[in-house]
């Protein structure tokens, strides 16, 4: 198990590595842009030359490499030049607020949909499985560009429940976070409730199941027992799966409502070429990515005793 | 020979231009509006000048009419949906966002009211001479810094050395050319062109006339700032030392912007307790459903396809301001096939202005001339209407050898949406000729790195009270925001003459030829002139949208 976390722990410093050197040559190796978008665009060739060579820029580019690789391990990422300010004041921040919508969305999306998912797959074909299914796909089918506005044009601009931006701007409100947790869990919750329901169907057609029932154990201790253990792999992947995407794809929710997260802080970043917090930015979400895909893997073993060690 | 000195009753000087401009106004040769405009920057004080224009054309004085039915209510925090954007160097300041968040800190020496007439601000008063070159300006007595330094001479030229040293990398050369001279490739200050008299008096010698001074000294990046602001880090907000009623409480890019009310200020106390910005980012619906929500009072802008929702929003109010903001489809006259000027009589001679405006702006202003001078401004001359001409574009290409149709792409930044409708339009305008319009859509802020120097731009401007000062910034040669590369002798000698000339109808004569060769040199196609809108609750009152949108909240209170 040891060895098998290790090799694990291995490739993944190896992807971040490969990752991170193809960052610094997509943004740093033109260091004239770099000055200028420090500087700006009215500094003069003078301040620039001084600039760059305060700065390390004149060394050579595998000095540089490990000099700024060796910066981002120990957290240093250097000046934002959007905000004026470190880069990892603004970062871990926005981290936690997307951390925080990512677990109230987690705290709705995970009960919700496996309890749908076992429900609709416990009895395949039944009325309750095609309620179950169908308001699912309609729901998933819907993108938060869509359900957004609607949401938002139903809650604040008709019935005037709930607040239409939720910037935080007076401290944590719960009510904020309503709306971006509602059109979070309406887009994915169908999902993971259908991989739930396709991964039960798929155990309850399976012999020890039947041999269960057949031997006479009542239905909840064959439902929860023997069935339910082998039938959450898959929706475990999903749901891994998701805090990726719960990190970076929600920057359609956070722009919409002004939510001061990471999906809108990259978004912030990359439009106004904002290269130190991209780097940081692309780094944290190349971490967790493949940190999730890691854990998910421990955990598969976990779950699956067949797969352990493989 | 001396000509007599003329004075008011207090003893006061007037500038001998001052009668005859009564007597235009008597006449009709001048409208209200610009005889008050022109008697104010003459030094004529506002009230007098409103009742001089009252006395002689019979209408009610008073300066501005103000509903006084309600009795203001001091206190409270009038929270604002705009963009917070860096707060450095004022100086470098390219957004009005950033003046708005700085202009309850910092003050100007003159200020521009929504009513379009510039008053003396931290200036007590100013004097032009009669030639218009030499300006004398007082700082009001009794001015305190927040830090309890007193405002005087001393301030005021240490922020137009600071302006005109290339170094700070300022705008504002444009607007002061006349103090500046050219040294080897840049400008820098002319030696005794800014010259201390005694503690509060400052003379301006320019080299050639200028009428716009006042006004220029409201332009956004004009802001007082400290004279040792450079010494003390050069950053407004790590040290925010101003002059103003507020202080700067919280600061941070892209999240908010707090101002308190301070005590000490020198002038009358503001209602408002505290200023919150907040930045709702760049989607326009958000700053709406925050104000639909309560969770601000007032929203900075709101964009031509969301005033409908903002007019459905119970206890919303929406304001309009007609204006001189608009949007120019600019050449790069140094840039392939641009540097042709065929090809660029062949792409503006294409646009149909009138219904450019109707479909991308929905009618809310007028027509564009492509020569940069509004109808609003005073010295606006109206040459023949430009009309589309399919039939001209078309031999003027094959003249300069695209007879097979031509292909040019445009950038555009995608933050203002009506900049991608009016383009759209363009390119089913063009495509009759042969031209094959392609859209380079990009990011605002992207937009804003390219846009002096991609050969083919979209490019908004901003309102300013007159048609010469866009016209001094932005196609006088070799000045900083110069987009177009577009020089030409025969237009700058027009220009200066025009700027420095006095009486409205010889000005107004001059700008004939200054608009007729920008329009024949076909360095812009310019679709529209825009109304701005901002929204409030109406909870919020004493307020009135400024056509520069720039936000003068001294006179808001909150009637909660």
């Amino acid at each position: 198990m040891l060895i098998f976390i290790m090799r694990r722990a291995a490739t993944m410093v190896l992807t971040m590595i490969v990752v991170s050197l193809l960052l610094f040559l997509a943004l740093e190796i033109n260091k004239d842009a770099v000055a200028i978008k420090v500087l700006g665009p009215y500094s003069t060739d003078e301040q620039r030359a001084i600039w760059l060579e305060n700065n390390g820029y004149n060394d050579p580019l595998p000095v540089r490499y490990g000099r700024w690789l060796g910066n981002f391990v120990v957290g240093d990422f250097g000046e934002s030049t959007r905000f004026k300010t470190e880069v990892s004041e603004i970062l871990w921040p926005r981290l936690a607020n997307t951390g925080i919508l990512a677990a109230a969305t987690f705290a709705v999306v995970i009960p919700l949909s496996l309890l749908l998912g076992v429900l609709a797959g416990m009895r395949e074909g039944s009325r309750l499985d095609r309620s179950i299914s169908v308001a699912s796909i309609v729901t998933t089918s819907i993108p938060e560009f869509a359900s957004a506005p609607l949401l938002a044009a139903i809650f604040v601009f008709y019935l005037g429940w709930l607040p239409g931006t939720s910037g935080m701007s007076d401290g944590f409100s719960v009510v904020q976070l309503i709306l971006p947790v509602m059109v979070l869990v309406l887009y994915d919750f169908g999902y993971v409730a259908r991989m739930t329901r396709a991964s039960m169907a798929d155990v309850m057609t399976t012999d020890y199941i039947r041999t269960a029932i057949l031997k006479g154990l009542p239905y909840r201790t064959v439902i929860t027992r023997h069935a339910l253990r082998n039938a959450l792999i898959a929706p475990f992947t999903v749901i891994m799966l998701q805090v990726n995407w719960l990190l970076s794809g929600v920057i359609v929710v956070e722009y919409f409502f002004a939510y001061k997260g990471f999906g809108a802080l990259l978004l912030e970043a990359s439009l106004n070429n904002d290269i130190y917090m991209i780097e940081a930015c692309a780094m944290v979400a190349v971490f967790v990515a493949v940190a999730t895909q890691t854990l998910a893997d421990i955990g598969y073993t976990y779950l699956n005793p067949r797969i352990r060690f493989s | 020979m001396a000509r007599k000195v003329l004075r008011d009753e207090t003893g006061k000087r007037i500038h001998p231009y001052v009668p005859e401009l009564c007597e235009q106004l008597r006449k009709g040769d001048c409208g209200r509006r610009e005889f008050l405009r022109t008697a104010t920057l003459l030094g004529v004080t506002a009230p007098v000048a409103y009742a001089m224009a009252g006395n002689i054309l019979g209408e009610d004085s008073q300066a501005v009419p103000r509903a006084k039915a309600e009795t203001p209510k001091p206190g409270g925090t009038l929270r604002s949906s705009m963009r917070v954007q860096r707060m450095d160097d004022p100086a470098t300041y390219d957004w009005e966002e950033m003046s708005n968040q700085t202009r309850h800190i910092l003050e100007y020496l003159t200020r521009t009211g929504s009513d379009n007439v510039t008053r003396p601000y931290l200036l007590e008063s100013w004097e032009a001479s009669d030639d218009l070159t030499t300006w004398t300006l007082k700082t009001r007595e009794g001015i305190k810094w927040s830090n309890g330094d007193d405002l005087g001479a001393d301030d005021v030229v240490a922020n137009f050395e600071r302006w005109i040293d290339p170094q700070t990398g300022s705008s504002n050369v444009g607007l002061f050319g006349g103090l500046a001279e050219t040294v080897g490739d840049g400008k820098s200050l002319r030696e005794g062109a800014v010259e201390k008299v005694d503690e509060h008096t400052v003379i301006l010698n320019l080299s050639s006339p200028e009428l716009a001074i006042p006004e220029n000294l409201y332009n956004y990046p004009t802001a007082i700032v400290h004279r040792r602001f450079d010494e003390e880090g050069g950053d407004l907000s790590k040290n925010p030392v101003g002059t103003g009623p507020y202080s700067l409480a919280e600061f941070q890019v892209g999240e908010r912007c707090k101002l308190v009310r301070r005590d000490g200020y020198w002038g009358d106390a503001p209602y408002l307790d505290e200023i919150l910005y907040i930045d709702h980012g760049d989607d326009p619906i958000a700053s709406i459903s925050a104000l639909a929500s309560g969770q601000v009072d007032h929203v900075h802008e709101v964009d031509i396809q969301s005033i409908d929702l903002v007019e459905n929003i119970p206890n919303a109010m929406l304001h309009e301001a007609v204006t001189a903001q608009t949007g120019v489809a600019r050449m790069r006259v140094t840039e392939k096939p641009f540097d042709d000027l065929r090809v660029r009589q062949a792409i503006v001679a294409c646009m149909d202005h009138a219904q450019l405006l109707d479909i991308a702006y929905r009618g809310r202003g007028s027509v564009g001339e492509n020569h940069h001078v509004s109808p609003i401004h005073p010295e606006y001359f109206r040459l023949p209407a430009v009309k589309p001409d399919i039939e001209r574009a078309r031999s003027l290409l094959a003249e300069a050898g695209y007879k097979d149709g031509l292909r040019v792409k445009i950038d555009l930044g995608a933050a203002d949406s009506w900049h991608l409708a009016v383009m759209q339009g363009f390119k089913e305008q063009l495509a009759p000729a042969g031209i094959t319009l392609d859209l380079n859509l990009m990011p605002g802020a992207t937009y804003w790195e390219v846009w002096d120097k991609t050969p083919f731009g979209f490019t908004s401007w901003t309102h300013r009270p007159l048609g010469v000062m866009v016209l001094n910034l932005a196609y006088k040669t070799g000045v900083p925001w110069n987009e177009s590369s577009y020089a030409n002798p025969d237009f700058d000698a027009a220009l200066a003459d025009a700027s420095g000339t006095l009486d409205v109808t010889e000005r107004r004569a001059k700008m004939e030829k200054v608009q007729a060769i920008l329009q024949e040199d076909a360095v812009i196609a310019q679709p529209l002139w825009r109304a701005v809108f901002s929204a409030t609750t109406d909870k919020v009152k004493g307020y009135a949208i400024h056509p520069t949108n720039y936000h003068q909240f001294q006179t808001v209170w909150l009637d909660s």
